[in-house]
């Protein structure tokens, strides 16, 4: 019965693999370009090397690793038919890419038409992946909490572009635009909406699947992405009418369901049937407690305005929500999917006589677990750069592409056992 | 393990893939014309419903409140 398994809808590895070895490389870059810019990227959000940290961050990693994970992963969570997974895969890939190195390059110079090819290029990979990965979903029916929170996380991805498009086209043409409000519109429908929905809807499968734990409640499973939804366009109303108190409440809102839902995975963590802690779940523990640090943060700021003000605050915040909750959620979930994915392509090897290999000898743990050591180690050191920015941010900004560097490293080394395998059958199927 | 709707029941809600697949395909060989399978797990299993709709079989599925997806599968 297991012929079944080898479902011959899932998409060929290459589709979404060229994501996931793609991705590291942009924490890499991230991290270089904090050795180069030095202590200055905490001084200010608004500053061009930091605007670039943030979206090699945010686009080069998260996005690349989101997009190609869901091109794999949609026919398995809501049964979504991507029709033709690898030509999606081969034109999104390049333009998503190229456009996150234009767009942090359009940062650093300033240069019009940096941003103009950078806008187009990013428009153009996310709008083929949206068209896609919608057509399948929309034919699918909301049976789950999942599928809800897939369809309500591609609609916020495309608020999040249409808002980043625009801030872009405004830089390269000078408009006059309310640029913070927007920004904070982008970052929220970005990491809320987009990021937070996508993990939650993820997380309602892949953490009692891998972990081993019981499943989310269905009642606030139905719920979560919903409300972070209708937080989100209150706040889009609010920001348009300069309603700041209602803006507030929005953003008090969302930490608020944020923590509910980083609490409740926290809980079944705990519950869990698995005796062993492998790299997955302590990556996403890790990540669960700097999610809800960061939260707390926000729901302060809402409460206290003038916490802003503090120097450490800002960058604070930002290095807890992206690289200690986001990074680590992926980077967790990269641990299982490729290993697993190889694993899955390998099963046909059993009728010439070769039976995959264990998903350990593709991706020991040992090798999981001490990557992740320098991945916390660069997060200590991004975190104590926000309050001693000309003693560690350089260290930090070192420490974080050698986490990238070995996470890429690790992942090559499954995809290098993979091939390899795969030929093995390949020549004996041809000696057979 | 037995259940109100069917005493043919899988309960596949704390085992690793592919073992839900390979033991829900295994009853489904064991049961007589118009018996009932029942599968328990924390997920809506697509890739099983296709290979289900593919051999013919029927199947309906409910969220129950603690999270658990129940799979009502005929022969």
């Amino acid at each position: 019965m297991q012929g079944g398994l080898s479902f011959d809808n899932a998409p060929p590895l290459a589709a979404p693999l060229r994501f996931f070895l793609t991705a590291p490389l942009f924490l890499v870059l991230a991290g270089l370009l904090l050795v180069y810019a030095g202590p200055d990227i905490f001084a200010s959000r608004w500053l061009p090397a930091t605007l670039a940290l943030v979206h090699l961050i945010t686009i080069g990693f998260m996005l690349q690793v989101m997009i190609g994970a869901l091109l794999q992963v949609l026919p398995v969570l809501a049964g979504a038919d991507i029709g033709r997974p690898l030509l999606v895969a081969r034109l999104v890939h390049p333009a998503l890419t190229l456009g996150t190195l234009l767009l942090a390059a359009g940062f650093l110079s300033a240069s019009p038409w940096f941003f103009r090819l950078a806008a187009v290029l990013l428009l153009a990979a996310i709008a083929v992946f949206l068209l896609a990965a919608g057509r399948g979903l929309a034919a699918q029916p909301s049976t789950s909490p999942t599928i809800r929170g897939l369809k309500l996380s591609l609609l916020s991805l495309a608020v999040t572009v249409a808002l980043g498009v625009t801030l872009a086209l405004g830089l390269a043409h000078g408009w006059s635009l309310p640029y913070a409000d927007l920004t904070d519109l982008h970052a929220g429908w970005g990491l809320g909406a987009w990021g937070g929905v996508l993990l939650a809807a993820m997380a309602y499968v892949v953490v009692p699947m891998f972990q081993l734990t019981p499943g989310y409640p269905a009642r606030p499973s139905w719920w979560f992405p919903p409300l972070i939804v209708i937080l989100l366009l209150l706040w889009t109303v609010a920001a348009a009418g300069g309603w700041h108190w209602l803006v507030a409440a929005c953003q008090l809102g969302l930490a608020a369901v944020g923590c509910a839902f980083a609490g409740l995975t926290l809980r079944l963590q705990l519950q869990r049937r698995r005796a062993r802690a492998d790299a997955t779940s302590r990556y996403w523990q890790s990540g669960l407690f700097a999610a809800m640090a960061a939260l707390l943060m926000l729901a302060a700021a809402t409460l206290w305005p003038s916490l802003t003000e503090l120097p450490a605050w800002t960058p604070l915040f930002a290095i807890l929500l992206i690289a200690g909750a986001f990074v680590s959620f992926i980077a967790g979930m990269l641990y299982k999917i490729v290993p697993f994915l190889a694993w899955l392509h390998l099963q046909h090897g059993i009728q010439v006589g070769m039976p995959a290999p264990n998903m350990n000898r593709l991706l020991a743990d040992s090798a999981m677990q001490r990557q992740m050591r320098a991945h916390q180690l660069a997060l200590a050191l991004l975190v104590a750069a926000a309050f001693l920015p000309d003693w560690l941010a350089r260290p930090a900004g070192g420490a974080l592409a050698v986490a990238g560097g070995w996470l890429f490293w690790n992942l090559l080394q499954a995809a290098l056992r993979y091939r390899q395998q795969a030929a093995a059958i390949v020549a004996r199927q041809e000696a057979a | 393990m037995s259940h109100p709707k069917t005493p043919h029941v899988v309960d596949a809600r704390y085992m690793e893939p592919p073992e839900p697949f390979v033991q829900t395909m295994e009853m489904l060989d064991r049961l007589q014309p118009g018996e009932k399978m029942l599968l328990l797990l924390f997920r809506e299993p697509h890739p099983l419903y296709k290979v289900l709709r593919q051999n013919g079989h029927a199947y309906e599925s409910e969220l129950l409140p603690d999270g658990t997806f129940e799979i009502l599968i005929s022969r």
